[in-house]
């Protein structure tokens, strides 16, 4: 709102000067890189040539290998896993926001479980489900379950006493003050989680094909970077970081216009 | 509608915090149908916490508070409550939000829909009910805060310092308007407030309550027609009265 609004002449050449000098940066660099492979200064094992990377790119993306048979895997795995730890997330965090007892008795548990680093366990997800969609949505599941716990409590404690007197006044019943007051004032926090973790999951997707799988886009970076294919490798990190940047556009898209359109922008900033 | 007066019979609160603070003590107070009657203090005497165990939101230590024939322990479909800072809920429309108490009371969507813009009509703010409530101005919010309250067509309307948070030219603005809708469709209404003016401009009765702990000190019956005037010279010496009652208060030991 505020730099649309306050465009002066000045600050938009000061912007257009600003985008020149990334462009030519990142131009700069990549012809570099091309420079030192073409004039083998450094191998292409090593650094793909950026053209060669581009080539690549548009091989996968016409079908080349299996890519999108590879890319539904992997968002199956993604939103599989993904979606299961938003709906458990939120009514675990919830229940135990709800219910206090409930919070005392599990806190300790939530806060052992949550320190885990959830790579370490992913070996021994292998050997207990094996190399499948299971083992993907279980590891992806696993990161993203407990922020989404701890968010939707933080945010649950966020209700104004205020909000939830004029509930009372009205003669709201508990199941009314839960869905009417307690879940819309959670929301913003709630979100904050599902934008992180939907990134990680995809992280917890990708890793898991990386560690073990048969298909999947982990997988065939994987394969790419054991045959030293450098540019293959190099195209799949591209797409899979387009497939990140998606998601999370995704979420960002649905907090602004369906669950958070009331609030003003700048609040969102920090 | 006879009998949707309050009759509140020795209520005293005492909160458990480090130690025991008492709030209010052996309250007794009649509130006539249709009467409009200012519970005037300063902070901390009390006159929240008496409101709201007159609308149901807390309960008293002893003593009782009865609407008409009907003891009051919970919150009543009968009373309307407008809060000091209105606490819209930010998520919803300004339209939604009138709508609440009809929808938390199950009434359909079109029903309440027509009932929530009717009664933004009624404060003034016929085009507001599709923006949110941050679009508002404090004032406007404020009127909001009124049709929420209103749209459940109460007997009886419990006011918290509903004009404590604007500013002043609002505020009378906001007093004008209330005396307007009492005028049009009279309910039985308490107000708390801690401004004497504010008190003066609008009751039948001011009742002043003083701290440590809340009792009612004084009860002054208010006759002069309204729209009243502060430089009306009856209500001026009403009003030295008053303030020299509150200083002569502070002068003894407690």
């Amino acid at each position: 709102m505020s730099t649309s609004r306050t465009d002066a002449p000045a600050a938009r050449s000061r912007r257009a000067g600003l985008v020149l000098g990334q462009v030519a940066l990142l131009a700069g660099v990549l012809a570099l890189c091309e420079a030192l492979v073409r004039g083998n200064v450094v191998s292409s094992l090593y650094l793909p040539a950026p053209t060669d990377v581009l080539d690549e790119v548009v091989l996968l993306l016409s079908g080349e290998n299996g890519f999108y048979g590879n890319l539904a895997v992997t968002l199956q795995e993604f939103l599989t896993g993904y979606l299961l730890a938003v709906a458990a997330g939120i009514l675990f965090g919830l229940f135990l926001a709800l219910v206090p007892l409930a919070e005392a008795f599990f806190r300790p548990f939530l806060a052992a479980l949550m320190a885990v680093p959830k790579v370490t366990v992913i070996p021994l997800l292998t050997l207990w489900f094996g190399l499948g969609l299971g083992h993907k949505v279980i590891i992806v599941f696993l990161f993203c379950f407990f922020p989404i716990v701890y968010n939707t409590i933080a945010g649950v404690k966020q209700t104004s006493a205020d909000h939830l007197k004029v509930a009372r006044s009205f003669r709201a019943s508990r199941l009314q003050v839960v869905t009417k007051v307690v879940l819309p004032s959670a929301v913003p926090t709630i979100f904050a989680a599902l934008r992180v973790e939907a990134a990680a999951a995809l992280v917890g997707a990708i890793f898991g094909e990386m560690v073990a799988s048969k298909a999947g886009l982990g997988n065939g970076l994987t394969e790419a970077t054991s045959l030293y294919d450098t540019p293959r490798a190099f195209a799949f990190i591209i797409l899979i970081t387009l497939v990140s940047v998606t998601s999370v556009t995704v979420i960002d898209q649905l907090e602004k216009r369906v669950f958070l359109k009331w609030r003003p922008r700048q609040s969102r900033l920090r | 509608m006879s009998g949707q007066g309050f009759t509140v019979t020795g209520v005293s609160k005492t909160y458990e915090g480090s130690g025991l603070v008492q709030a209010l003590d052996g309250i007794d107070l009649t509130v006539g149908e249709g009467e409009f009657v200012v519970l005037l203090g300063r902070s901390g005497c009390g006159k929240s916490t008496l409101l709201e165990i007159m609308a149901g939101l807390q309960t008293p230590t002893s003593g009782t508070v009865r609407l008409g024939d009907r003891e009051i322990t919970a919150p009543d479909e009968r009373i309307g409550v407008v809060f000091q800072d209105p606490s819209l809920y930010p998520w919803r429309t300004v339209g939604r939000n009138v709508e609440l108490g009809l929808e938390l009371a199950g009434v359909p969507k079109a029903r309440r829909r027509a009932v929530a813009q009717e009664h933004l009509e009624l404060v003034g703010l016929p085009d507001v009910g599709n923006k949110y409530p941050r679009q508002l101005s404090g004032g406007m919010r404020q009127r909001v805060g009124i049709a929420r309250a209103l749209a459940t067509r109460p007997d009886v309307l419990l006011m918290d310092e509903p004009f404590g948070a604007v500013d002043h030219l609002t505020r009378l603005q906001l007093q004008r308007d209330l005396l307007r809708l009492q005028a049009e469709d009279t309910r039985t209404v308490v107000f708390v407030t801690h401004d004497v003016a504010e008190a003066i401009v609008l009751a039948d009765r001011i009742v002043l309550l003083t701290p440590g702990p809340g009792r009612i000190a004084r009860t002054w019956d208010v006759s002069r027609p309204r729209p009243r005037t502060l430089g009306d010279p009856e209500l001026t010496v009403l009003r030295e009265e008053i303030y020299a009652h509150l200083e002569d208060r502070e002068r003894q030991p407690r």
